[in-house]
């Protein structure tokens, strides 16, 4: 499988790696739970707050993920990755 | 020949009686014995609090993972290091040098001569051993401070934060906390009592973690899918128990070695500090028995630890039969705390919020309750031996201003590194271990387990259990 570009913990067992063509948030004690949005699908991505920050990302099918208590070079390196790769796909609006 | 042997016969006796004349002319005093006694003293005592250091290793690294195991002594040596050239820079000078009520403004890198130690360090003027013996044992104080600092962050802390934070913790705060109580500040004028550093050296460590755990956040897995704790267990049960009593051996050069004389005295504060945690070490199990209806290995040493920082601040001014009180205490309100914490979120692997910080807040109001009339050197009386209330509020008032300074400090600098260069590791790092990663080696190379992302495919590092890769048979 191949690694993600980038990749931060949120509170509560969350996790966010972004990968070339998606994001995946891995949720749940043993991190059983993975919900994975194609870049494609990603609208928005917002960032709230400097210490414990607030990662929300918006896709277009109306759903809203919010990732609590990150870090704030996490939470930037994890949005700039989505860009970085929405713009790769020219997809970027 | 008879001139010969005359002459032979003299010599020998001459050189025979020169070393007796020698001796009769320049001999050393009683008090040159006294002090050359108190500062051998000193430097055992220094010894054995440095060795501490290989206590906190050796219960780090039994209560982490095996994946972690070279992260943490990495990091006890760093830290140690870091201590050492900080508060030999400016930390000694900050903590025991003369200046105001609130820090020493004299005294930096040791530069001092020889006769002006006194007058430049008045903190410490009230013992007579030499300087490099006083900054020994005070900088070795200090390594303990920092390494309960991490005690709460085991396995999920970027290394770089480890250095950062041990830079400003034995720079600035842990010096003027010590400075505050013992090294003639405010807190030292109105008579707290802290004999060996409850407050100074335990509340001040675990304070700083309480403020690193609340940014860093809850390891992987630490809570299951209802948001109840879930045991992460150690590794090594036996060392974690060779740690504690490595510290509980520790501890005889912590508290007796306060004095910084071989006076008599250390023997009653050796006594005290045995049974205290002898005493924390049954409170704790029976708690544990009681709560759990089982007899928790961990939670044995960890009131033990609990009883010996709570002992360390009365263990010269209270009598034996209090001693086995404070530590039982400190033994039970360590386990209450304990569960406490894991109740709310704040995942500490290894007890040290409960066992240093509420054990040091025990400790020091214990001193404003049993401190008996005879060997209130500083100070009142306790409250049970009819000094009031007076001696308890001035201990109160030290936990609130020390604890809530170092919290807010530390919360302020681990802010600032979150926000700047992130306090926690990437995701893949946590669950594949510290070792590989930040270290580039296993602690156990032939026996190390993983979490599941390393079966799942996701982790870039090889499962060194695959028989199958390249290069292996």
């Amino acid at each position: 499988m191949e690694p993600p570009i980038t990749q931060a913990t949120a509170r509560g067992n969350n996790v966010v790696a972004v990968y070339a063509d998606r994001v995946e948030l891995r949720s749940g004690w043993q991190g059983q739970h993975v919900e994975a949005i194609s870049i494609r699908d990603v609208s928005a991505v917002r960032i709230r707050g400097v210490i414990n920050c607030a990662l929300t990302i918006l896709d277009n099918n109306g759903r809203h993920f919010e990732l609590q208590r990150m870090a704030l070079p996490d939470a930037r390196a994890v949005k700039a990755a989505i860009e970085r790769q929405k713009q790769k796909a020219s997809t970027y609006e | 020949m008879r001139r010969l042997g005359l002459l032979t016969t003299m010599v020998l006796m001459l050189v025979l009686a020169l070393p007796g004349l020698a001796l009769a002319q320049d001999g050393p005093t009683v008090a040159d014995l006294s002090l050359a006694m108190d500062t051998v003293w000193v430097l055992i005592a220094a010894v054995f609090v440095l060795f501490m250091q290989a206590g906190f290793a050796m219960l780090e690294v039994g209560f982490s993972r095996m994946k972690n195991v070279g992260s943490v002594v990495a990091k006890i040596l760093v830290n140690l290091a870091i201590a050492a050239m900080l508060f030999w820079a400016v930390g000694f000078a900050i903590a025991f040098g003369t200046g105001n009520a609130i820090m020493g403004t004299q005294g930096w890198f040791l530069a001092v001569p020889q006769n002006a130690v006194n007058d430049v360090y008045a903190g410490l003027s009230w013992t007579q051993v030499p300087l490099s013996a006083k900054f020994l044992f005070q900088v070795a104080f200090c390594a303990v401070s920092l390494a309960i600092v991490w005690g709460t962050m085991l396995e999920r802390t970027k290394f770089a934060v480890y250095v950062i934070f041990a830079v400003v913790f034995a720079g600035l705060l842990y010096p003027l906390v010590g400075h505050w109580i013992w090294g003639g500040g405010w807190l030292t004028e109105l008579g707290m009592q802290d004999f060996a550093g409850s407050t100074v050296v335990h509340l001040s460590g675990a304070m700083a973690a309480l403020a690193g755990t609340l940014l860093l956040g809850p390891r992987l897995g630490k809570y299951n899918d209802e948001g109840r704790p879930v045991t992460i267990p150690g590794h090594n049960m036996p060392l974690a128990v060779l740690g504690v009593l490595i510290l509980w051996v520790g501890w005889y050069g912590f508290n007796p070695g306060s004095t910084m004389a071989a006076t008599p005295q250390i023997a009653d504060i050796a006594l005290t500090t045995t049974l205290a945690a002898a005493a924390g070490v049954l409170g704790a199990m029976l708690m544990s028995y009681a709560y759990r209806r089982h007899v928790d290995v961990g939670m044995g040493g960890n009131g033990a630890i609990a009883a010996l920082v709570a002992i360390t601040a009365p263990c010269a001014f209270v009598a034996p039969w209090a001693s086995i009180v404070i530590g039982f205490v400190a033994g039970v309100v360590m386990y209450a705390t304990l569960v406490f914490v894991d109740g709310i979120g704040v995942d500490d692997p290894l007890g040290a919020i409960a066992a240093h910080g509420m054990g040091g807040i025990w400790g020091t109001l214990s001193a404003g309750l049993f401190t008996t009339p005879e060997l209130a050197a500083i100070g009142r009386p306790g409250l049970f031996y009819g000094g009031g209330l007076y001696q308890l509020g001035i201990q109160a008032l030290g936990i609130v201003a020390c604890g809530g300074f170092v919290f807010l400090a530390s919360l302020a600098v681990f802010a600032t590194l979150k926000a700047t260069i992130g306090v926690r590791v990437k995701p893949d790092q946590e669950l594949d271990g510290l070792d590989i990663h930040e270290h580039g080696v296993y602690g156990y190379p032939d026996l190390v387990a993983t979490d599941y992302q390393n079966g799942n495919g996701a982790s870039k590092i090889p499962d060194p259990l695959d028989r199958t890769a390249e290069g292996t048979v």
